[in-house]
């Protein structure tokens, strides 16, 4: 214990470095910004701001992506509630009851319960990341090729079938991020694969431009399609304080599903959108007065922004402790932070121990200071932001030229970009989700490597599959998650 | 019939990505087929699932599809074509004038496009400021080299 406390002390000096302090000033600011704009989630905002940290320390750049992150949590509140378009899947249940809220007037109040909301969800979250971090991370040592294959099947498996819309969908998207991972020169043999004789591939698809052209250009070009079916929003933000008695309804829904949604994050898979959608159906079901949700009930707000806020810190346990990404955003960050040299996993906690906690103590930071911003300034924020998105989605598209040339200096890039951007508009129109084909991208080359290395230990697929009671453990979760929506399916048929 | 067009074109992916992983080179070390085995259970997943998927489809041909109507209402062919030249002459230029001016000219052109004529002075403003402070931002404060 003596050493976490010393290690959480040095990582608190780290983060109060002044640097530092201002990375997560602008980090925050500008998820914020981004995060504002109808349509655009966190993924969208830490894809289109890589670039700001090429060059940077790996630490301080991780100090930033999160800024980034949890800020554009705080901003897409805003156009959940004011707006009644969710940046993505975890600012939905925020337009439940945030937008009824707005609608009778108490739009100040909303934002104000749901900064309030996130911040103690945050919180919560980050002492439970101290708590849980450090002995998962001992546990992943003890990971062989054969565990991380199904941890990745597993984690691949739970993203299908929990992302919105179909499954097949989903597995049709995971497959075609698997394809692209395997372009380029095989790492154990020398072979290439499909590169058709196309030297820029023999190296493979960058990621990056993979992320950047589907979650920058791609969902900015989706929300040009349709900016002029933008609604221009209404100033009036009206009263920002909350009254005693909201402050009742909501303390105990904060305190319960704070919890609860920072274990759904450490899930690998599930993420902000189950979080903020479980919290709001608990919150309803055991709530004395359920016809109240959904039209304006301050409680319906309350619980799934502190637990889509708890779910975003718990995202980053899988992320730092066994280097696999549970979400969109968190597969966009291990994808910067692998081209910076940072590899998170296990080892990460006896290497760099300093990230770690510099990462945590940081997060406390950026929560006192975005709920500041939120609750202080927001009047000024909607009022500069008046007609942003004609102008912003503009500027998000340069933005995210600017990022793709400086990874290779190249401008064959250019197009690979501008055609996983048109394939993510397409991928949207048609309602395949995005997260599965991203997260397949970045741990595609490393899913075949543990593959092929249990491959040679054990012979044959049905040994590795029932190697330990760890991969069968992996292997009946897998086998769950995919039976998920058909389970839940059925009882809702049953209910009926 | 249209939502057929989906389904049969992943099924087409997966069937030529099986059969160009038939064709890799084989590995001279280790084991020969090393380098296909991960491909063909990628390959055989897409397979699987884009068939599922036309089954799925097949089931709603009669009913309307209309996902990509919006592709073709209002400004939305306008924008698309537009913003997609413009990114054409954008790469051509990038490299040719310098990150400085090009990325001015792109972005006036993107602005007109999206903003609208009216507000001019406006989006040329805009334009010019956003360019320069990114350019400064990358180029000199945080030493990315841009042409």
């Amino acid at each position: 214990m003596g050493v976490v406390v010393q290690s959480f002390i040095e990582g608190l000096t780290t983060a109060l470095q002044p640097m530092n302090l201002l990375w997560v000033l602008i980090g925050g600011f500008l998820g914020t910004v981004v995060g504002m704009l109808p349509g655009l989630g966190p993924a969208t905002a830490v894809a289109v701001l890589i670039p700001i940290t090429f060059g940077m320390d790996p630490t301080s750049a991780l100090v930033l992506m999160a800024a980034i992150y949890y800020g554009a949590m705080y901003g897409g509140s805003r156009s959940s509630i004011l707006l009644n378009t969710p940046g993505d899947g975890s600012a939905i249940a925020a337009t439940f009851d945030g937008y009824p809220m707005a609608q009778k007037g108490q739009a100040g109040q909303a934002l104000t319960i749901s900064a309030i909301a996130s911040l103690i969800g945050g919180t919560v979250a980050i002492i439970g990341f101290i708590l849980l971090a450090k002995p998962l991370a001992s546990f992943a040592l003890n990971f062989g090729p054969a565990e991380y294959f199904l941890l990745l099947v597993f984690t691949l498996s739970a993203i299908v079938s929990l992302s919105r819309g179909n499954m097949v969908k989903g597995f049709i998207s995971m497959s075609v991020g698997l394809l692209l991972s395997t372009v380029g020169i095989d790492l154990q043999t020398g072979v290439h694969r499909f590169t058709f004789d196309i030297p820029q591939l023999s190296e493979g698809i960058d990621f990056l431009v993979v992320i950047i052209g589907i979650y920058a250009v791609g969902e900015v070009l989706y929300n040009l399609i349709g900016i002029d079916q933008i609604k221009k929003e209404k100033n009036k933000v009206g009263k920002k304080g909350i009254s005693r008695e909201q402050w009742n309804q909501s303390k105990w829904p904060i305190l319960r599903q704070s919890p609860i949604g920072f274990l759904i994050g450490v899930l690998p898979g599930a993420g902000g959108s189950i979080a903020a959608m479980l919290s709001y159906t608990t919150e309803q079901q055991v709530s004395k007065h359920p016809e109240k949700f959904g039209k304006g009930a301050i409680e319906g707000l309350a619980a799934p922004e502190s637990s889509n806020n708890a779910a975003s810190v718990g995202s980053f346990i899988p992320l730092l402790t066994m280097g696999i990404p549970g979400s969109g955003t968190t597969a966009v960050i291990l994808g910067a932070l692998i081209m910076l040299g940072l590899q998170p996993g296990p080892l990460l906690f006896e290497n760099n121990p300093e990230t770690v906690w510099t990462l945590v103590n940081s997060m406390f930071i950026g929560n006192l200071f975005l709920v500041i911003i939120n609750i202080l300034i927001i009047g000024l924020l909607v009022k500069i932001l008046d007609t942003p998105p004609k102008i912003l989605y503009p500027m998000i598209l340069v933005l995210a030229f600017i990022g793709t040339y400086t990874l290779s200096y190249s401008i064959i890039d250019f197009y690979i970009l501008v055609i996983f951007g048109l394939i993510g508009v397409m991928m949207k129109l048609l309602n395949f989700p995005i997260a599965p084909l991203i997260l397949a991208v970045i741990v595609g080359s490393d899913m075949e490597q543990n593959f092929r290395k249990s491959i040679v230990s054990y012979d044959n697929i049905f040994n590795v599959l029932f190697a330990s009671p760890i991969t069968i453990t992996l292997l009946i979760m897998t086998i769950l998650s995919i039976c998920y929506p058909f389970i839940v399916g059925w009882i809702q048929k049953r209910k009926a | 019939m249209a939502r057929l067009i989906t389904p049969v074109f992943f099924l087409g992916v997966g069937i030529v990505y099986l059969i160009l992983t038939s064709d890799l080179t084989r590995s001279r070390v280790g084991d020969p087929n090393g380098p296909l085995y991960f491909p063909l259970l990628i390959g055989a997943v897409l397979v699987l699932f884009s068939i599922i998927y036309f089954v799925q489809e097949w089931r709603q041909r009669d009913e309307k599809f209309e996902e990509l109507k919006v592709l073709f209402t209002g400004r939305a062919p306008f924008l698309i074509v537009s913003t997609l030249v413009l990114i054409f002459v954008y790469t051509s230029l990038f490299e040719r004038i310098g990150f400085l001016i090009s990325t001015i000219i792109f972005l006036t052109g993107l602005l007109f496009v999206v903003n609208g004529r009216k507000p001019w002075i406006k989006n040329i403003l805009i334009a010019v400021i956003f360019s320069f402070i990114s350019w400064y931002s990358f180029s000199e404060l945080l030493n990315v080299s841009l042409p």
